[in-house]
Parts: structure tokens; C-alpha cells; sequence
């Protein structure tokens, strides 16, 4: 009785002090910090040379199992490309399992298997673990690779190197590796079409056989087992994996540039660049000075709390997001600082980011920022070992790259411990902005001269999406001084048969056969003067898109859905319908400026950018024939290059020129054909209704 | 010698195949109320020094105004500014500062708040949502900065990324009466137009503890965590306001619908899109084995006859999105170079046909469970993992114990369920095709 009295009297006063005494502005203090276990990792080898780890944890009925083949391949050199096949390959069928029976039995236990060109892994229930190691056995053992499967996945990558030829991010990525590690290192061999096309099964099979041996082989197996477990069977799975002699290739020693050099890769109508500064750097996992340079990284922009984001993002608001990074390589490590932002922030991007870098170097770190970065990366390597794969992989770390034994158990005490001036010294040892490639994927006229000044040597390299040196197209050489733009064009409408022959035609109907990505399409296009227009656009059996304009009101019609033409879309629809178009760009507020002479396909171009409501667009006329051969257009959502060729009389006009063919780029490529034109033939109103 | 290695094999195999205890996957948990309504869930594990803090409230975008779509994601931005006693910006460089990780998202049907720490912030963490859950700081800088930073991650996620509109086209064009006809992130205008008071009334009705259940998880002790909880959090008061949930009932769908849809992309995609009932009920976890059967593994029928040996796709795909009131399961392919979207349209058609015209084989029924028991188990590895479950099977189905029983109910699946619920769901008046074609093939 007096016990209950005591409780609950006790109770309401915790309650009551609780309410009153809480004062919100106060941020709690953390606990003591918790003890990070590292887990126990027991390992063995099999006969044949694997090196087994294995961690043990119970919390689910699971299982992880992982092979990394410790090897130094030969270089791929003009098949770059075929390790990346083979690791798909893997999974396509082995001596003992087609295809069908492979993919079957993995997804029957309800499995997962990831294959690479140098390892592999798989996880599944407990209760299936022996199904697991027995696939995984049969992949890393008795892969059978077929020529028709190659075949397809060839078709893939060429599918997929197309569309990743204008992605900025897939560029970068390229001629980075390409400047910093060059063809004789690993790191900077890129595949490309012609190199995708050489691959062999031969090759991928040679590979195959002498590098997915046991004996450079460490396999990790996490989750819900024992070693006592584990051994036997491994032992009846992979100790019939046979060792071989495993060949190590030679590759060079890339060095990071003496001087600051500035890359430039093109990229037609950009409005937006991506760059990195970027340099081999010599950092080996586990380097004494390793954590120091992790914490000097995260400081200059390992994330969101890092200067780079800070700057770029938060102050200056250029970008979404800029970030580095400092790679630890047994091979070799990489320094890259990274941004994307538009056209006109590009140069003074660089120039932050180098001035970021620079600071580290000179200035120290203050203490509370450096506690922050500490105590984050510290949270970090303790919410990294909730996964047990974590612990298994440390354990291959330390065996692999010789590092020091207790390097993972003192990392804390380590990470604790750098200073303010360690970090200075570690940025003075890695961070160099003056000896550093800076690569600038982006728009060549607005943007490469604004660059010329972070080159040391004052000039340009310029490269290709792959990482090809490419000669910079020349520059516009200037045109006569007596010729402007309003001139160019005034000569392109005499070389399509000049304004008498142009205003002679009254109406005309095109009809065009095109294809976008395989599909068929059929276009027709009316027009009658002074301005009428029909469009009709034809594609898998029904009509794609209309659009009708009778001068002073149309409307465009898409899948059943009719729409009147307002705003901007009537402008347009108003200047499109114009047969004289071109004899009085004056009415459709444009205006021109002839910028030089450039090369087009070898050819001398006058390029002349116009600028009217829409904004801004580059023309290319012929300097000999002053016909129109190509013009590019960038907006908000990108770009559309336009390009024509094959400009013949239609007949019945006295020398009316029109291009009978056009590519036009915008995303996916849509090329159209001219099939028959027909003009006077007193097209009535009735058809623009 | 030969016979001791022997016997050590089949022992070996045994262990590992006999030995699945129920027992050690088990996720134990406490849960009770504050008076205030805050319904709580604890979870102890002390495997790693770590703890998931997260608080689920039960508001999404089907609670907004048709006017106002967008809102609710919007305002989970908003929670991101600060509080009474947290400054603008804070929110993120406290808890990185602490050695945490944080983030939040919004669902149709609920939005989430998480934070994941080393064992000995807790405190810190149940002290910054109870802030958030208390008295946000929402303002007009607040709102004005947020505003920029929504629109830009609409134009980064969805706008100008490949296939980015697909689900709010479908749901669009799927839904005629029901808030599901709009997607989170909703309509640019409208983010210009929500207004300051707007999101106060929004927060006094929805971020209220009796609508919210909070999880916490890991290295924590259940009696310190309680009285953690009840100081931050047991001073909060009771929200006053009636909590408005969609009464709209989507009318049956009669005739299949057909929609064309423009976006800048490589190549074209086919999707279909059926309505399912809602989450939890018997035919909704069919459904989700039979999207299952279509799509997942290589072994699985689109996998299999679509892209490996027809080559008609590039990628295909079939889920079943868990929405609290009746959804959608969608199916998708992204068509080859050179293949027509009517081509792959009838490939995967055919392949759904299959499954409402004949029984699935036993081989293939096992591994649907097999995949099942996979996906269930490991769906709890990590400690966020366990609290976000924790949560969503409390806030829309009442009862967090499914996390350990869920399973059953699928092993309950029969094949003729399989093919019963393919018929009923997978037939042409009950569905939408989207054509989602590259932008050059509306222009000339």
C-alpha cells in the first residue's frame, strides 16, 4: 500500500518537474560515446589458394557472399571495352546451366548475383545458401560464353555509346581518364564504336580463363553462418576451382601535370558546362596519412557541409551541387573537384573551386569546422558497419593492400586525433591547383574563350567525347569587311531562285517521308500565300499531329486533343505559313550578325547567328553556292541542330531550290526525305479550315 | 578418411538448411500512446552503436486542395528551416555535426522524417522532431527560399529526367475523382501560389501528434527512450481540428483509355496501367506477386520473352504501388531502337494473357514464394529499414506486428488466386495505355 502511494507519487512529481522545468532552448548534450565494435572476422584457404573471410551475424536468417579477384589485367588497347562484355557475359549461361536454366535456378531461390570483370556477388536466405555458393561456383568456374549472346550485347553498348555521345557528365567521365592516366594505364582506356566493335569471343574468353583463377581470388561470406558451416562447403563447391598461373600486367606511371592545363571538349549548343579539375595522385589505402587526407577532403567538399557546396551552391547559387574527392588506389589514386552550371558561371566556377583549393593550402582550418567533419566521418564509419559486408571487407583491405592490421580498430582514435595543421600539410602534399587538368565539357563559342586564362600556357587543348585529341575548329576567319549579315541571307534567297521566282509561287504541297528511331513517318505540308498552313503529320497508322492556320486563327491537334493556337504558338504558326518568309525577316523581328567564315564538313560557311523573339540561333550558308546547310538553335530545354541537303529545283518554278533531305537532332535524330512537291495547283481555303 | 569428409559435407548441409529459426529474425518492438495521441514504437538492437529516429504523418499529397497540388511536399521542405529554438539552416549542420544522417519524403499518403545517428545523440534527435512536431519555424523567408529550391528539384528530378513524368501521367489520366490524379511533387503554379497562412493551417491540422506515429530504433534502452519521449514530447499539445481524409471514391473505370505523351527522351515507352484495390486487402498482396511473376529476375516472363529473346525492350518493369486507397499496378517497357510501341505493346500484352489464361507451373509458384520469403526477410537488414516498416504498417494498416506476419498472408496466395486476380485486374476496360514518346516524333 505504501509502496503504490510512494510510486505513484513519485511518478506525478517526474511528470510535473518534467512539464515545468524543460527548457526547449537548451540542445541536448550527447551521451557517453558508444563503444564500435568492430566484428570478428575468422578467414581460411582452400588448397587452391582461395582466402575466405568470414563474418558472422545472426541477426536474419541471410547470407552475402562476395569474390574479388586481386589482378592486374593486361590492357584492353583497341577492344576497350570487352572486360565490361565479359562481366555481362558471366551470366549468360555456363557448361553445366543454358541461359534459361541459370537465370531459373537463381531467381527459384530468390536469389540476387552481380557479376563484374574482376569479382562477383550473390545473397539469399540461409536455407539457400548451399543453391548460392553452388551457382556462384558454376559462374566463376564454368562460364560458356557464345558468340550470338555477344552479339547482343554489342548491339546494346553501340545503342548505348550513341546515346551517351552528347551526355555532358558521360564526356567528362572519358576525357578525364583519358588526361590524367593515358592509353597505357587502365584508368584511361574508354571504349568507343570502332573499339566495340573489334571485340572477340576469343578475347573475352582468354580473359576469362587466365584471371577468374582461386588464387588471387578473396571471398568474403557475411550473415547468418559459421565457419564450421561455411568450410565444407566451400570446400565441395570452389575447391574444384583449379589455380593457375595468373599473368600481371605492366601499365604506366601516370604523373600529374607540371603546369595547369585546360581541356575542352565541345559540345554543340551546350547551355549548361560540367567540369572537373582533376590529377593522378599517389595515395595507397591505408597511407600513413591517409585519414588526414580524407578529413582534408571532406572539408573541401566531401558533401553538403564541404566549402565547394558551401561556395558554389549556397553563396553563389551557379549550381546544384559541387563536391571532390580523394581516391585511395593501390594502382593509382584520383583528386577531382566537380561542378555543372550554366554558360556564363563557368569561368568564375573554376576560379572558385581553384581558389578553394588553394586555400586549404594556405590557410588553416578552423577548429569548429574541423570538429564538425570529424565527428560526421566518425558517425559515418559507425552507421557503415550496420552492414556486416562492411567488417569482411575491411578484413580484405588489410590482407590486400598490406595495410597496417589494427589500421580499421584505431581509425576512430586516428580520425580523432588530426589537426588543424595536419590538414594544411596533407592539402599542400595533394591539393594542386596549379598542376591540374582542368576539363570543361561545354558550349565552344560562349564558353571556351572565357577559359584560355586558367591554362598556363595560355591555350586551349581540345578533345573529343572520347578522349581524342581533336584539332580546334579553326576559327572564324573574318569575312569581308563589306558583308554583314542581312547580305548572307539576301544571297541565300537568290541561290533558291531569287525574290521573283519566290513570290511567283502562290501555293505548294510537300510531302515527306521520315523515321524517327525505326518509326515511319509521313509528312505534308500546305501552304498558300499570303499565309495559310496545314501541317499533317503521319506515324504507326494514325495522325501524329496537325496544325491548321488560315491566316488569322488555326489550331494544333494531338492524339484527339484539339487546341487553338494562342500567343507565341500563333506567331509562329503566322511566320511558318509565310511562302516569302524569307524576303522580309524584318517582319518577324529578326535580325542577323554575320560572326566569320567557318569550316562545316570541310566546306567554308558564313555563319551568321540570328536573333529574333525566340532568341538566338547560329545559320550556316555555303560561301560558294550561299545555300543553308545547317542551322543550330539552343533553348532552355536544349538544343535542335537542323541540317539540309540535296537542294533541287521543284519543278514548274523557273529554279524554286528547296533541300530534299533534313536531319534534325533534338535528342533522337529524325531524318525526312522529300517525295513529291507540287505548287499553283489553287490549293482551295477550304483545306486550311 | 574419405568417409569422415563425407559425413562432414552432409553435416555441413544440414546446418545450413535446417537450421532457419524464426526466433532470430524476429523484430521485437513496444508500442503505446501519449495522451496527446502520439502513438509511439520502440525497437531495441544493439548489434551497431547506431539509432533511427523517424516520425510518419499521416498526411500526403491526397490531402491536398486540387488548387494547391504540390502542398505537402512543399511543406515538408518548410520543416527543413528551423524552429523556435533551432535557426534557419540548422537543421541539417546539427545533425551532420553530430555524426548523423537525415532525410524526409513525401508519398501520396504520408510524409516522412528521419534521422540516423551514433547511439549517444538520441536525445539530440527526439529533441529536433519534437521541435519540428511543436512549432516549426514557418515563414515567409522560409517560404520564399523553399519555393526555388522545390521548383528546381522539380525541374532536376522530373522535368529533365528521362521518363521523370511517367508516374504523373498515369495517375493523371488514371484518376478522374480521387486526389490520387495528381502526383507530389504537383503543378509549378501552384507552388507559386501557396501562401504563408496556407501553410500555417496546414500544419495546426496535419503535424499534430494524433496524427503522427514516431519509431525510434537501435542501441537504445526502452526505459530511457520513454522518458526521453515523454519530455520532448508529452508537452505537445492534442491537435484540435478535425483531420480531413478523401472521401472521393474513384467511379469503375468502363473502357480502357488511351494517352500519347511528349517528353524529351531516346525512345519511346509503353505503359499499362490498371486500377487494384487497396493496400492489405487479399488481392492487393496477389497483385503484388503477380508483378512479381511479370518482372522480377532475369527467369521472369517479361524479362525473359520481352527483352532477352524477342529484343523488343530495353527495360521492362511491373509494380504495384502500395497506396493507401485503391491504386495502380503499372507495367512498363522502354522499346528498342527501331521497335514500335505497338510492338511492344502487344509483346507485353501477350505475356499478361498468359497469366490470365493459364496456371502458373509449381516450379514457378515456389519461386514467387521463394522470392516472397526473400524480399520479407531482408527488407529489415538495416535499422532504418525496421522503423520505416514499423511505421508504414501502423499508419495504414493498424497494426505494426505485421512486420513479422506479413509473410503468411502471401503464402495464403493460391495459383488459382494468381489466376483469378489476373483476370479480374488485368482486363482491358480497368486499364490506361500510355504511349510516352520522344518529343521529335509531335514536331516536324
Amino acid at each position: 500500500m505504501k509502496k503504490t502511494t510512494l510510486s505513484i507519487l513519485f511518478c506525478a512529481a517526474a511528470l510535473s518537474a518534467g512539464a515545468q522545468s524543460l527548457d526547449r532552448s537548451q540542445r541536448p548534450k550527447p551521451g557517453p560515446a558508444p563503444e564500435i565494435k568492430l566484428g570478428k572476422t575468422e578467414s581460411f584457404s582452400l588448397p587452391n589458394g582461395l582466402k575466405v573471410f568470414v563474418v558472422e551475424n545472426h541477426k536474419l536468417p541471410t547470407l552475402a557472399v562476395s569474390i574479388q579477384l586481386d589482378i592486374r589485367p593486361e590492357l584492353e588497347g583497341e577492344m576497350a571495352g570487352y572486360r565490361e562484355m565479359m562481366s555481362e557475359l558471366l551470366l549468360s549461361g555456363t557448361k553445366n546451366r543454358s541461359k534459361d536454366e541459370l537465370n531459373k535456378e537463381i531467381d527459384f531461390i530468390g536469389a540476387n548475383i552481380n557479376t563484374s570483370d574482376d569479382g562477383m556477388s550473390g545473397s539469399s536466405l540461409k536455407k539457400h545458401g548451399e543453391k548460392l555458393f553452388e551457382l556462384m561456383a558454376d559462374i566463376a568456374m564454368n562460364s560458356d560464353f557464345k558468340q550470338e549472346e555477344l552479339d547482343k550485347i554489342k548491339t546494346r553498348t553501340l545503342s548505348g555509346l550513341e546515346a551517351s555521345e552528347n551526355e555532358p557528365d558521360a564526356m567528362l567521365n572519358n576525357v578525364s581518364a583519358v588526361v590524367n592516366f593515358g592509353k597505357q594505364h587502365p584508368y584511361g582506356e574508354v571504349a568507343n564504336k570502332e573499339t566495340v566493335q573489334k571485340i572477340t569471343l576469343d578475347r573475352v574468353k582468354k580473359y576469362y580463363s587466365s584471371y577468374f583463377r582461386p588464387n588471387v581470388a578473396y571471398m568474403a561470406v557475411v550473415g547468418d553462418v559459421t565457419v564450421a558451416e561455411v568450410k565444407p562447403l566451400l570446400e565441395k563447391y570452389f575447391g574444384r576451382w583449379a589455380k593457375a598461373m595468373v599473368p600481371v600486367a605492366k601499365y604506366s606511371d601516370p604523373k600529374a601535370p607540371s603546369t595547369r592545363r585546360v581541356v575542352f571538349v565541345p559540345r554543340e549548343a551546350a547551355v549548361q558546362s560540367v567540369i572537373n579539375v582533376t590529377y593522378p595522385v599517389d595515395l595507397k589505402p591505408g597511407a600513413p596519412d591517409a585519414i588526414k587526407a580524407r578529413v582534408a577532403n571532406s572539408i573541401l567538399g566531401g558533401g553538403s557541409n564541404g566549402r565547394l557546396f558551401l561556395n558554389l551552391r549556397e553563396k553563389h547559387g551557379w549550381t546544384y551541387g559541387s563536391y571532390s574527392s580523394l581516391s585511395q588506389d593501390d594502382l593509382k589514386g584520383t583528386f577531382t573537384a566537380y561542378a555543372k552550371g550554366r554558360n556564363v558561371v563557368t569561368d568564375s566556377s573554376v576560379q572558385e573551386i581553384l581558389a578553394e583549393m588553394n586555400t586549404l593550402r594556405t590557410k588553416p582550418v578552423g577548429k569548429e569546422e574541423l570538429q564538425n567533419h570529424i565527428v560526421n566521418m566518425s558517425g559515418a564509419f559507425a552507421i557503415a558497419l550496420e552492414n556486416p559486408g562492411t567488417v569482411a571487407q575491411y578484413a580484405i583491405n588489410i590482407e590486400r593492400y598490406k595495410m597496417p592490421k589494427d589500421y580499421y580498430q584505431n581509425y576512430l582514435k586516428n580520425l580523432a586525433a588530426v589537426t588543424a595543421q595536419d590538414v594544411q600539410s596533407v592539402a599542400q602534399k595533394y591539393i594542386h591547383p596549379d598542376q591540374a587538368n582542368v576539363v570543361v565539357v561545354g558550349s565552344k563559342d560562349d564558353v571556351a574563350k572565357t577559359l584560355t586564362r586558367f591554362a598556363s600556357n595560355g591555350k586551349l587543348e581540345y578533345f573529343d567525347p572520347y578522349g581524342r585529341e581533336i584539332k580546334p575548329a579553326a576559327p572564324a576567319a573574318a569575312a569581308p569587311a563589306n558583308l554583314t549579315g542581312a547580305d548572307v541571307v539576301k544571297k541565300y534567297v537568290a541561290a533558291i531562285g531569287g525574290e521573283k521566282v519566290i513570290n511567283s509561287i502562290k501555293d505548294i504541297k510537300t510531302v515527306s517521308k521520315g523515321s524517327v528511331q525505326g518509326m515511319e513517318l509521313t509528312v505534308t505540308e500546305t501552304k498558300k500565300a499570303p499565309n495559310k498552313l496545314k501541317f499533317v503529320m503521319e506515324g504507326m497508322g494514325m495522325v501524329l499531329q496537325k496544325k491548321v492556320f488560315d491566316g488569322n486563327k488555326g489550331y494544333e491537334e494531338a492524339q484527339g486533343q484539339k487546341a487553338e493556337l494562342e500567343g507565341d504558338d500563333l506567331e509562329e504558326a503566322r511566320e511558318d505559313a509565310d511562302i516569302y518568309a524569307d524576303l522580309h525577316p524584318e517582319k518577324y523581328g529578326k535580325t542577323y550578325n554575320l560572326k566569320g567564315i567557318e569550316k562545316l564538313d570541310g566546306n567554308d560557311v558564313y555563319a551568321v547567328e540570328e536573333t529574333s523573339k525566340k532568341g538566338k540561333a547560329t545559320n550556316y550558308y555555303d560561301v560558294k553556292s550561299g545555300l543553308l546547310l545547317k542551322t543550330v538553335q539552343s533553348t532552355e530545354n536544349g538544343s535542335v541542330i537542323q541540317e539540309y541537303a540535296d537542294y533541287k529545283e521543284v519543278p514548274g518554278t523557273n529554279g524554286y531550290k528547296i533541300p530534299y533531305s533534313m536531319k534534325v537532332t533534338a535528342g533522337p535524330v529524325v531524318t525526312i526525305s522529300v517525295q513529291s512537291v507540287e505548287v499553283n495547283k489553287g490549293i482551295d481555303d477550304s483545306e486550311f479550315q | 578418411m574419405k568417409r569422415k569428409a563425407f559425413s562432414i559435407l552432409v553435416l555441413g548441409a544440414l546446418a545450413l538448411s535446417g537450421s532457419v529459426s524464426a526466433q532470430s529474425s524476429k523484430i521485437n518492438f513496444v508500442e503505446y500512446d501519449l495522451p496527446n495521441g502520439l502513438h509511439v514504437i520502440l525497437h531495441e538492437d544493439h548489434s551497431t552503436p547506431i539509432v533511427a529516429v523517424s516520425v510518419m504523418y499521416h498526411v500526403g499529397s491526397k490531402n491536398e486542395d486540387p488548387q494547391r497540388t504540390g502542398f505537402a511536399h512543399f511543406f515538408e521542405h518548410l520543416l527543413f528551416e528551423g524552429s523556435e529554438n533551432i535557426g534557419r539552416g540548422e537543421y541539417m549542420k546539427m545533425i551532420q555535426a553530430a555524426g548523423g544522417q537525415l532525410n524526409a519524403n513525401t508519398t501520396q499518403d504520408r510524409t516522412y522524417y528521419y534521422e540516423v545517428l551514433p547511439s549517444n545523440q538520441l536525445e539530440l534527435a527526439l529533441w529536433m522532431e519534437s521541435e519540428r512536431m511543436l512549432h516549426a519555424k514557418i515563414d515567409t523567408i522560409g517560404v520564399e527560399t523553399q519555393r526555388k529550391v522545390v521548383k528546381e528539384e522539380k525541374k532536376q528530378r522530373y522535368d529533365n529526367t528521362p521518363y521523370g513524368q511517367l508516374l504523373s501521367v498515369v495517375y493523371e489520366n488514371e484518376f478522374t475523382k480521387h486526389p490520387y490524379r495528381w502526383t507530389p511533387i504537383g503543378k509549378e503554379q501552384y507552388i507559386d501560389q501557396a501562401k504563408l497562412s496556407e501553410f500555417m493551417d496546414f500544419y495546426k491540422t496535419f503535424y499534430v501528434p494524433n496524427n503522427a506515429v514516431l519509431v525510434v530504433g537501435g542501441d537504445i534502452n526502452i526505459g530511457e527512450t520513454k522518458a526521453f519521449i515523454q519530455k520532448y514530447y508529452g508537452d505537445i499539445p492534442k491537435g484540435t481540428r478535425a483531420i480531413p481524409r478523401p472521401t472521393e471514391v474513384e467511379p469503375e473505370q468502363t473502357e480502357e483509355k488511351r494517352v500519347n505523351f511528349y517528353d524529351n527522351v531516346q525512345l519511346p515507352a509503353v505503359i499499362l496501367a490498371y486500377h487494384t484495390p487497396k493496400l492489405g486487402t487479399a488481392d492487393n498482396y496477389t497483385l503484388q506477386l503477380l508483378t512479381q511473376l511479370l518482372s522480377q529476375g532475369k527467369s521472369s516472363r517479361f524479362q525473359k520473352a520481352i527483352v532477352d529473346e524477342q529484343q523488343k525492350a530495353l527495360a521492362v518493369g511491373a509494380f504495384a504501388i502500395p497506396n493507401e486507397d485503391p491504386g495502380v499496378a503499372m507495367m512498363f517497357g522502354i522499346a528498342n531502337a527501331g521497335v514500335k510501341p505497338e510492338e511492344l505493346e502487344k509483346a507485353m500484352e501477350a505475356e499478361v494473357d498468359k497469366v490470365i489464361e493459364n496456371y502458373v507451373s509449381d516450379e514457378e509458384y515456389q519461386k514467387l514464394r521463394n522470392q516472397a520469403e526473400n524480399d520479407f526477410v531482408t527488407q529489415n537488414q538495416r535499422v532504418a529499414g525496421v522503423v520505416q516498416n514499423l511505421a508504414t504498417y501502423y499508419t495504414f494498416l493498424g497494426n505494426a506486428d505485421l512486420i513479422n506476419t506479413e509473410l503468411e498472408l502471401y503464402k495464403k496466395i493460391t495459383k488459382e488466386d494468381l489466376k483469378r486476380v489476373a483476370a479480374k485486374y488485368f482486363n482491358k476496360n480497368n486499364r490506361l495505355v500510355v504511349y510516352y514518346l520522344p518529343k521529335s516524333m509531335e514536331n516536324k
